[in-house]
């Protein structure tokens, strides 16, 4: 009766859970990982100095904390290939996470107490009673996601692994430790090469277009008489080089078995010397920028622009590189066939045709008409932003981006039911009232410096700005995003041929979570909570609106509704800060 | 013996990244690095390398 009740209760819980979390051990683990990140970045990111690392030989917590993070990455890392074979399900700690939850709101309250420069009731000037919250939250999350037998299990079937982590976790620490003093400056005279050499470099291509290149190796100062800029450890390369050594490191290992090794391992450091390169092209272009506009202001939006649109050609190199490059592939890419065929057409229809034809794992074709347009739009903001100070005055270059790919892949996209019913303006209605609820409740409009900006342009350059805004906004921007969004994503979470999904059958975890992606877009810092709410609220409406009778043209129109009346609002009542 | 030291091991490292994490300090971005401008960036470079993974045949 008990064993019935039991696995009962267990099938209960497995239908609940598993339609959100991994029911397997290998899922569990990423899972903790995961939760664990996300706690990390959700509590480092909002607190003060506050005292109360324990000191353990001599040296203080905080320079002991890698060790365990690192060490987890590479247990997960290389643990992978074992636990992936172990398909048995795992019970979720519910009354363990409920407890972690409490522990976590403890350590958040007396984070917040402390911030308000309130004391702490029980005296812990030294904050143990927080870390030992935040280390039994821990560990309770850890027995939450994987209960004690599965973390013996895991252990015991990855052999040594978990000593190697352990090391891998110290060396990682000495290195981190080591390497950093190669682009902080010291004391030491050994420390800040990279600062020194991005330095140099930046001056000898600054001399063959300039005479009057200024140094201070003390300072790490160079430019000219009209523009100095200050190379910072920041701007030494080391964040670009950290991204593409991340981005080449996880992409050889996700498709590690197309490649031959070491061979592929090359091109790693081809990708960071280019990285390196292109951040001192970036420094020279910004010194030369703000030497001709005799401006600071002038430079701000390439300064803070270039570095990604870096990042992302050196990224998209890479890749293709590695496509490209057949020796150090394992087996060399087939020659691409006629494209436009529809892949579920290829090798069920055509007899004899799967001895001939093999498809490559790969996204459907017509990912190029749902995406390319949202990406466009990307794109031109990169470089429209990069050409612009404070104010984005090439603003009309997203709605021609948009506008012109949407023309492009028309023929294809002209076969989606656009037509739309009352539900999608309501949606729309409903969105905006949400949107604007907040702005509402605090009465009076946000200062906001696109309001300033456009005043200080003549009427004709004003409003032909706020044209191209509001049909960017009206226009294009819905039905590109609603393509991406909602006709790509949010069925690429159900299949690969996300196009035969029809947008009556999505399900509610592929329109939660291309919900959520759509938020994150809408978020304008990295702890805006208020429009990744607002933004998530808004997609799940777009969805629904999509899903009520299958057809894209209730999504758009819904999406350009609530454009339509916020851009009523912002010119309306002069709110620019809603813009 | 071997058992017990990989658990206390394993407790040891979690201790120390907790109490790191606790009570870490304010973190200082870089000038340049604007988080809404780096959701931008990831977003364009995963549809364009989901753009450019378009399947072949052969």
């Amino acid at each position: 009766m008990n064993s019935d009740r039991s696995s009962a209760e267990i099938s209960r819980l497995h239908s609940i859970t598993s339609i959100f979390l991994p029911r397997h051990l290998l899922g569990r683990l990423y899972l903790f990982g995961a939760l664990m990140a996300f706690e990390f970045v959700f509590f480092f990111f909002g607190r003060g100095q506050f005292p109360g690392h324990l000191e353990i030989f001599g040296v203080t917590t905080d320079q002991y904390g890698q060790i365990p993070l690192f060490a987890y990455l590479v247990f997960l890392g290389f643990g992978h290939s074992v636990w992936k074979a172990q398909k048995e399900s795992v019970p979720l700690g519910r009354i363990f996470f409920g407890i972690h939850l409490l522990c976590m709101a403890a350590v958040l309250s007396i984070t917040l107490t402390t911030q308000k420069g309130q004391g702490w009731p029980f005296l812990d000037s030294f904050g143990y009673i927080k870390s030992f919250l935040y280390f039994v939250g821990t560990i309770l999350l850890a027995l939450a996601c994987v209960p004690p037998r599965s973390w013996i299990r895991a252990i015991r079937s990855s052999g040594r692994l978990w000593l190697y982590s352990s090391i891998a976790g110290v060396a990682g620490w000495f290195l981190g430790s080591f390497i950093r003093l190669l682009w902080t400056a010291t004391s030491n005279a050994q420390s800040g090469i990279m600062q020194t050499g991005t330095l140099y470099a930046v001056r000898a291509i600054l001399s063959v277009f300039l005479s009057n290149v200024v140094i201070n190796p003390v300072s790490f100062t160079i430019g000219t008489p009209r523009s100095l800029v200050t190379i910072a450890a920041g701007c030494s390369g080391v964040e670009g080089i950290g991204l593409v050594l991340f981005f080449t490191s996880v992409w050889l290992w996700y498709y590690r078995k197309e490649y031959r090794f070491p061979h592929a391992l090359l091109l790693i450091p081809c990708a960071l010397g280019c990285i390196w390169l292109l951040n001192i092209v970036r420094l020279c272009a910004l010194i030369l920028i703000m030497n001709v506009c005799s401006s600071e202001e002038a430079g701000s939006g390439f300064h803070a622009v270039a570095g990604w649109i870096s990042f992302i050609v050196v990224a998209l190199i890479f890749s293709r590189a590695t496509q490209r490059l057949l020796w150090m592939r394992k087996v060399p890419p087939a020659a691409s066939c006629a494209s436009g065929v529809p892949h579920s057409v290829g090798v069920e229809t055509l007899p004899g045709a799967s001895e001939q034809l093999r498809e490559e794992r790969g996204e459907s074709p017509a990912i190029r008409a749902y995406l390319v347009p949202f990406l466009a739009i990307l794109a031109a903001a990169f470089v429209s932003k990069a050409a612009s100070g404070s104010f984005e005055w090439l603003y009309a270059l997203r709605f021609f981006a948009a506008a012109i790919t949407l023309w492009y892949f028309w023929p294809r996209l002209k076969s989606l039911d656009w037509r739309f019913g009352w539900f999608g303006p309501v949606a729309g209605v409903a969105v905006f009232l949400a949107w604007m609820a907040p702005a509402w409740f605090q009465h009076q409009p946000a200062v906001s410096p696109l309001g300033q900006a456009l005043a200080a342009l003549s009427p004709t350059t004003r409003w032909t700005w706020i044209a191209f805004r509001v049909a960017a906004a009206v226009v294009t921007v819905p039905i590109a995003e609603e393509l991406a969004f909602r006709g790509y994503l949010a069925r690429r979470f159900i299949s690969r041929e996300f196009d035969a999904v029809s947008f009556s059958s999505l399900t509610l975890l592929s329109i939660c979570l291309s919900s959520a992606v759509f938020g994150l877009e809408h978020m304008k810092n990295l702890m805006d909570w208020q429009h990744l709410l607002l933004g998530t609220l808004a997609g799940l409406a777009f969805s629904a609106a999509l899903r009520w009778r299958g057809r894209m043209g209730d999504a758009v129109a819904a999406h350009a509704v609530s454009n339509l009346l916020l851009a009523a609002w912002v010119l309306g009542f002069g709110d620019w800060a809603q813009w | 013996m071997k058992s017990f030291l990989k658990y206390a091991l394993g407790v040891l490292a979690v201790l120390l990244g907790t109490c790191t994490n606790a009570h870490a300090l304010m973190f200082k971005w870089s000038p340049e690095v604007d988080p809404s401008l780096a959701i931008s960036a990831f977003t364009l470079l995963a549809g364009s390398l989901a753009v450019l993974k378009i399947r072949r045949k052969k």
